[in-house]
């Protein structure tokens, strides 16, 4: 089998591949899907070789080869075919100069239908397994990064992802990023650098807070509409709040408890000196305002009492702010009555 | 929110004693922890390095060259490295998880290892699909156990097929979409150069590829295996699969629908509860079971793997042919070139010759002529 058609092979390419100089396209029997090659044309071997001559004459119209119908210019008469056609026309095509071609996917992703990301997942998932053993740093010491946005992701790739696969992406960053930078591959160096966004220079470092030159940290609390604006230093206990006494300004024990919580809990309240200002809002708003300033003010001096100032609800601001009153409703919330008719 | 409970109470110690704790960080067992500790053991620690006979060197630690994280690392690892030969070896047991990484070839499956692995667990007798009933063993503890005799020759003729149509340049679809069988899934692909699909088949990926598959890269490939040196088609016919192996038929009906309008041959893991119709070659066996599943995934990727090198080496021998036909056509042009050099040469030694016979001839007569004048003049009789 495979002798005859080497032969038939041969055959033909001496009587059409040698006249014509290039591989002429045949059917192999072992070679599946026999279908027309991209780009085939009508006109035949003999034809472009004509008009080859023809063009190689240069201006030399050779009258045996002007065809009686044209493309284009039916009933026009006579069409010179040298003028039809270029030097691109007549040039084979890579397919049509091979003996079979057939058409492969890129990807191995190819039927998923976005075969850039199930590729970029599968990298990186690999990446993941290779290095998992790697030791890692503390979630707080892994420096800032920011990852390209989805919209920048989907402009490289060239199809759009959905935001849930862009995370599963973007979870394996991070979890890469976390990696002991001393002992970070170069690989995964490469890659995270890939996929960093290209302005770095926007990432938001929180500015560091330090005292003062009069040793006074700085604070602003918010409650409900009221703002606290604190400074806390070294001292022996003193409130002033509005220019007037802790006990002068809250008229409430739990309010005055509120307002110096932070304090209380850490045990510091015979070690630091508050001073604030106070504005908006009722009593009540105004001493847990307080409370987050002075927390904010404290760790100003302390960073490291952060956790036990979390502990005791002083670190996060409070957002709940009054619900507005809808139309229908008495109040926010509050329906009117049944009455029976 | 303020907790009121968070006021320190006496008796307990205060929350800034508990800060001096330093957070739980993964560091290795023999790290030798923060400063304090440092100085703490620093007289104790040898100050030259161990003798060589404990197998790994490690350099000493001092205050002021302490281990890092990545010196505790990499003693770890040469620990590792020089301490795996050491100890007791198992030989011959039965490592499950060893069948997804290196799968059995079809002829190397057993009945033994197909139950080892589960694959004879079926459903609920109450959910069973009558199709079924030729490959149930029987019924016990409720479940519809498979007979295993089918589930083996099912899956060494799927693996003929899968051997066969990846040897003729075939291509291959993996589907697997259940949890857990990705890896199985490309790594089986993989192995016979085919293509994966773990995660949910889009609707018209056959019978509307022309929209869901627009984008794709496709490249023209001749018979050498040389890509098209300009690179993927612009705007290509979609690619359809030529073999599609399900893993779960259940919730790829689309899939394996789309596959039936083509006439694109399907392969099933055929669990009690399925219906065998839906594909080409079922393959009986319990497809809620991974360990099952990267089994015969396993096996059909060795199949294609059989048939992937059975083409490479044919690609190989073309290749061969091909040099061979183009140092013949080398040949021939050379022979031609000298055969009309020597023409050439001949027509001209030709031309020279007649050249001189010419001149030869023309001195001849040119002396016949003269011998002619030199005669004295005859008489003339009339």
């Amino acid at each position: 089998m495979v002798a005859g058609l080497v032969s038939l092979r041969h055959c033909c390419r001496t009587i059409l591949g040698e006249a014509f100089n290039t591989r002429v396209a045949l059917p192999r029997a072992s070679f599946p899907h026999p279908r027309p090659l991209a780009g085939a044309r009508s006109f035949t071997i003999s034809h472009v070789q004509q008009a080859r001559s023809i063009l190689d004459d240069e201006g030399e119209v050779n009258d045996d080869w002007i065809l009686k119908t044209g493309t284009g210019t039916s009933g026009q008469g006579p069409v010179n075919i040298a003028d039809e056609l270029t030097e691109e026309d007549i040039t084979p095509t890579w397919a049509e100069q091979q003996f079979a071609v057939r058409r492969v996917p890129v990807s191995a992703s190819y039927f998923t239908g976005n075969a850039t990301f199930v590729d970029n997942l599968l990298a990186l998932r690999a990446l993941q397994r290779k290095y998992e053993l790697l030791p890692t740093i503390p979630k707080d010491q892994v420096p800032p990064v920011k990852w390209k946005t989805l919209v920048e992701y989907n402009a490289l790739a060239g199809k759009s992802v959905s935001a849930s696969k862009f995370k599963q992406l973007t979870n394996i960053l991070d979890r890469l990023n976390i990696i002991e930078p001393t002992l970070m591959p170069q690989d995964v160096q490469d890659v995270l650098a890939w996929y960093k966004r290209d302005t770095q220079g926007a990432v938001s470092t929180q500015k560091e807070r330090t005292v003062d030159e009069f040793g006074r940290g700085y604070g602003l609390g918010r409650r409900k509409t009221s703002v606290a604006r604190v400074y806390v230093l070294e001292g022996d206990g003193q409130v002033y709040i509005n220019g007037k006494t802790l006990a002068e300004h809250f008229e409430r024990l739990h309010d005055r408890e509120s307002a110096i919580w932070p304090l209380l809990v850490t045990d510091r309240i015979d070690k630091y000196n508050v001073w604030a200002t106070v504005d908006g809002g009722g009593k009540t708003g105004q001493a847990e305002a307080l409370t987050l300033g002075v927390a904010r003010a404290l760790m100003v001096h302390e960073p490291a009492l952060k956790p036990a100032l979390r502990r005791a609800g002083c670190v996060t601001r409070d957002h709940r702010m009054v619900e507005r009153k809808k139309p229908g409703h008495v109040k926010a919330r509050k329906m009117p009555t049944w009455v029976k008719r | 929110m303020i907790i009121r409970r968070a006021l320190p109470r006496p008796g307990l110690p205060a929350p800034s004693q508990c800060l001096r704790f330093p957070r739980q960080q993964r560091t290795l067992a023999t790290s030798p922890g923060p400063e304090s500790d440092l100085a703490r053991h620093g007289k104790v620690l040898p100050t030259e390095p161990p003798a060589r006979s404990q197998g790994h060197r490690i350099r000493p630690v001092t205050a002021d060259r302490p281990f890092t994280l990545k010196d505790e690392f990499e003693n770890f690892q040469n620990f590792r490295k020089q301490s795996s030969h050491t100890g007791s070896r198992l030989s011959r047991h039965y490592a499950p998880y060893k069948h997804a990484s290196r799968p059995p070839s079809p002829s190397d499956l057993t009945l033994e290892l197909l139950m080892a692995s589960g694959a004879h667990l079926g459903h609920a007798t109450a959910l069973w699909n009558p199709g079924n009933q030729r490959y149930i063993f029987g019924i016990r503890n409720g479940i519809h156990i498979i007979g295993l005799e089918h589930t083996l020759s099912h899956l060494r003729r799927a693996a003929r097929v899968v051997d066969r149509v990846v040897e003729v340049f075939g291509t291959v679809l993996v589907v697997g979409t259940r949890a857990g069988q990705e890896r199985t899934v490309v790594q089986t692909a993989e192995m016979m150069g085919g293509y994966h699909l773990f995660t949910r088949w889009t609707a018209g990926g056959i019978t509307n590829a022309r929209q869901i598959l627009a984008g794709e890269k496709v490249v023209e490939i001749n018979d050498l295996g040389e890509p098209n040196p300009s690179g993927p088609m612009e705007d290509p016919i979609p690619v359809r699969p030529d073999l599609v192996i399900c893993l779960n038929p259940l919730e790829n009906y689309v899939l394996l629908k789309e596959c039936g309008q083509f006439g694109i041959p399907t392969i099933g893991v055929i669990d009690t509860d399925a219906d065998p119709t839906w594909v080409t070659y079922p393959i009986p066996a319990n497809d809620d079971s991974l360990r099952c599943i990267s089994l015969i995934a396993g096996v059909l990727g060795r199949a294609g793997q059989a048939g992937l090198r059975r083409r490479e080496a044919e690609v190989a021998e073309w290749k061969l042919e091909g040099e061979q036909e183009d140092e013949e056509a080398m040949m021939e042009e050379e022979e031609q070139v000298e055969d009309e050099q020597m023409e050439i040469k001949n027509w001209e030694d030709f031309e020279n010759y007649m050249k001189k016979r010419e001149a030869l001839q023309d001195e001849q007569l040119k002396e016949i002529n003269k011998i002619q004048e030199d005669l004295p003049s005859t008489p003339t009789l009339w």
